[in-house]
């Protein structure tokens, strides 16, 4: 059914009720199907009870089918239909946003990098810059939230983009404070292969508990 | 006519006003970083100043007072430098002598993202995270406006 059509028809509706309504009581119930009878207005009215009580009356109640304590069935299949369509939108969205996805990143030139840190005795962590083939791609700067949310086993994606299939070099620089409070700061290398398929990389931040110092490394999820 | 001019011309400039408030984390004064958004839930002024806009000077200490008083209420204040040289930001601040966290922007993307125009410039950011107010300049007076934004986001 079209929205024209559905107008249509629920005006239909709309306007069978309201002349019901402006004829009466007794009228609507003699219009509409005995079972369907419903209570009368607050207004007086003269006429009989809708449903009468005697014998006579019994069997045709019996026979018609119920009244529906819902709207009419025009009503519900446009709330239904409504529904449909939101769910319609929401799952549109959904694949755009996966198409997106898959436009800007495609996984055959993805590279993702994550930062996760281990104990963290001898370092607190301040910021980590990144630079891919000698080109700074992301500088970040951790609050003191970000930084217990690492140290309590959260992994942070830092990074997210695309590199041609080859040989490419990830250079991470860390900052923060160092053992005795000094100020630190460190460097990672990592020269990789970028295959067809895309590529997850680790920055870990561990202590290196013989040493007294924090360690930094990149690990290549192949 | 002058008004629907004046009012044409007030809706060319464009506002994040409506719009949430894009997010930054920036080194403060105290050593800490500050990220915009672990302040969701509570109402942020941030107020964008630079040595060399004279009207900056006049604010901060009203500022101030505004921090002050409705801090405990759920206001945060950041002040937030967009000065390149940060060195000389960090002295004028501690000339200053405010209480609230002063942040130094260094790089222009903060400025780019608020469409920063006029120094300095403040902007009501709402519990909810999106942009209720923005004001350009400073004059005196104005923090009478401010005011009236901020008990009333304090409310919702």
């Amino acid at each position: 059914m079209n929205s024209k059509s559905r107008l249509v028809s629920m005006a239909l509706c709309t306007g069978i009720l309201a002349l019901a309504w402006t004829m009466g009581p007794g009228t609507f119930a003699a219009a509409a199907p005995a079972g369907a009878a419903a209570p009368p207005p607050a207004a007086p009215a003269p006429a009989p009870p809708v449903v009468a009580p005697n014998a006579d009356a019994a069997p045709t109640a019996a026979e018609e089918p119920p009244a529906p304590a819902t709207p009419p069935a025009e009503f519900k299949t446009l709330d239904q239909e409504v529904q449909g369509m939101k769910k319609e939108v929401i799952d549109l969205n959904k694949d755009l946003f996966v198409l997106q996805e898959e436009l800007l990143f495609p996984a055959n030139t993805q590279v993702a990098v994550y930062v996760s840190m281990d104990v963290g005795a001898f370092f607190a962590l301040d910021s980590v810059t990144l630079k891919i083939d000698n080109k700074e791609v992301k500088n970040y700067l951790y609050t003191a939230r970000e930084a217990e949310a690492l140290l309590k086993g959260g992994v942070q994606e830092i990074y997210l983009g695309n590199l041609k299939v080859g040989k490419h070099e990830l250079v991470a620089f860390f900052t923060g404070k160092g053992p005795v409070e000094r100020g630190y700061k460190r460097g990672a290398t990592l020269t990789f292969d970028k295959g067809v398929g895309a590529k997850y990389l680790e920055l870990k931040i561990t202590d290196r508990v013989t040493k007294h110092q924090p360690e930094f490394k990149i690990k290549d999820w192949d | 006519m002058s008004a629907l001019l004046a009012a044409a011309s007030l809706s060319a400039v464009p506002s994040l006003v409506g719009q949430p408030a894009p997010d930054f984390a920036l080194r403060s004064m105290d050593g800490k970083n500050r990220r915009l958004s672990e302040f969701r839930g509570q109402v942020v002024l941030v107020n964008f100043w630079a040595r060399w806009a004279s009207d900056s000077r006049q604010e901060m200490p009203a500022l101030d007072r505004i921090n002050t008083t409705y801090n405990r209420a759920g206001l945060v204040v950041l002040g937030v430098s967009v000065d390149e040289d940060w060195r000389r930001a960090r002295e004028f601040a501690d000339a200053m002598k405010v209480g609230y966290p002063i942040l130094f922007d260094t790089t222009p993307d903060i400025g780019r993202n608020y469409l920063l125009r006029k120094m300095p410039m403040t902007i009501l950011v709402d519990r909810s995270g999106v942009v209720r107010y923005s004001s350009a300049g400073f004059k005196s007076g104005d923090e009478l406006a401010y005011l009236d934004q901020i008990r009333e986001l304090l409310r919702e």
